[in-house]
């Protein structure tokens, strides 16, 4: 098996002709994302270092693909996410959109979640884990939702707590802090 | 709240997957792998670079410049984790991502305390010139790491 789910080794994939654009204020980033695309057989048609750049090529030309790093000066990729799911373009508005997060601001999880991407994956990533979400976004069949604010893929979130051990790491932090201090309140009562 | 459903329609992305011609996963992983792996002597200057910018940066002479010097530092740091991430230079990621962590932790209420950059461009200064298998390296980590959960742990 590859290491992608659902997807052996030798299962084929064509992506020679799809029409990608890579949004990246870091030159190094956005090599690094186009090196590990062309593995896959995509070549970058459109290479941009602001979101500016890319919205006056996604107004005239219509792509397949839009892989876009997060954090940017200026307009970043949240809000170019968000002004494309909004823009009225046809394909490009419902095009599949794969977010690329150096670090996730705790202030912008929401934002991550609400701008309209198809997925956001955090760097470093692997070359399977961005063929995965690539092959996934393919044959993604979700439909689209308008609802308040938000317009993208249907989102489905489960209520209540997430399963499994706690993973956050400013709670994980603070529950550190407060059983150090706990264990350093012990430890002075035990010496007095 | 209305709720208005745009029926997926097939994208081209999904009809060229399934095209004739392609590679498989197999070999589209293992060019991928390769290619990524040219960028690595690139890397090491790539951080320096980023570590340098980070070393630049003055903290804020006015209240009104905080933002935009604490974007500097974070956007910097972000440079940092770039350059490190994919190449091994876990520690390095590691430490700026700490850094990160402490930028955005900052608010007006608990501002972002501007002597602790200057310790991170030498800290990751250090981590970038040490070999591999130094003894330091994981002290200097370590260290970093407390003063992030200290200054994180606390309520506020």
């Amino acid at each position: 098996m590859s290491g992608l789910e659902g997807l052996r080794d030798s299962a084929v994939i064509n992506l020679t002709g799809a029409v990608t654009m890579v949004v990246d204020d870091s030159p190094f980033g956005l090599d690094i994302t186009a090196s590990a695309l062309l593995g896959f057989g995509i070549k970058t048609r459109y290479a941009c270092h602001s979101a500016a750049e890319a919205i006056d090529i996604l107004k005239d030309h219509p792509i397949d693909l839009l892989v876009v790093d997060t954090e940017m000066p200026e307009m970043d990729g949240y809000e170019l996410v968000r002004w494309l799911r909004r823009s009225g373009l046809d394909p490009n508005a419902f095009a599949p959109v794969i977010m690329t997060a150096t670090h996730v601001r705790r202030s912008r999880v929401t934002e991550a979640r609400d701008c309209g991407a198809n997925f956001v994956i955090t760097k470093p990533f692997s070359a399977a884990s961005l063929l995965e979400r690539i092959v996934f976004v393919a044959r993604d069949t979700r439909p689209f939702l308008e609802v308040g604010d938000y317009f993208g893929p249907d989102r489905r979130f489960r209520e209540g707590k997430a399963p499994g051990a706690e993973r956050r790491a400013d709670v994980l932090r603070k529950m550190k802090h407060a059983a150090d201090k706990a264990a350093a309140a012990t430890g002075a009562e035990q010496a007095g | 709240m209305t709720v208005i459903t745009h029926a997926r329609r097939k994208s081209r992305l999904s009809k060229i997957i399934d095209e004739a011609g392609g590679v498989s996963i197999g070999a589209a992983l293992t060019q991928a792998k390769a290619n990524l792996e040219a960028l690595k002597p690139r890397s090491a200057a790539e951080v320096a670079d980023r570590i340098a910018d980070l070393a630049a940066i003055q903290p804020p002479a006015s209240p009104d410049q905080t933002m935009t010097a604490l974007g500097q530092a974070y956007r910097a740091a972000n440079g940092v984790i770039d350059g490190a991430g994919p190449f091994g230079m876990d520690d390095i990621r590691a430490v700026a991502i700490g850094l990160c962590d402490l930028i955005d932790a900052a608010t007006p209420e608990r501002p972002f305390d501007w002597r602790v950059l200057p310790v991170y461009a030498q800290s990751l200064q250090l981590l970038l010139a040490l070999p591999d298998d130094a003894e330091g390296r994981l002290k200097v980590r370590e260290s970093l790491e407390k003063m992030v959960d200290r200054k994180l742990g606390q309520p506020g």
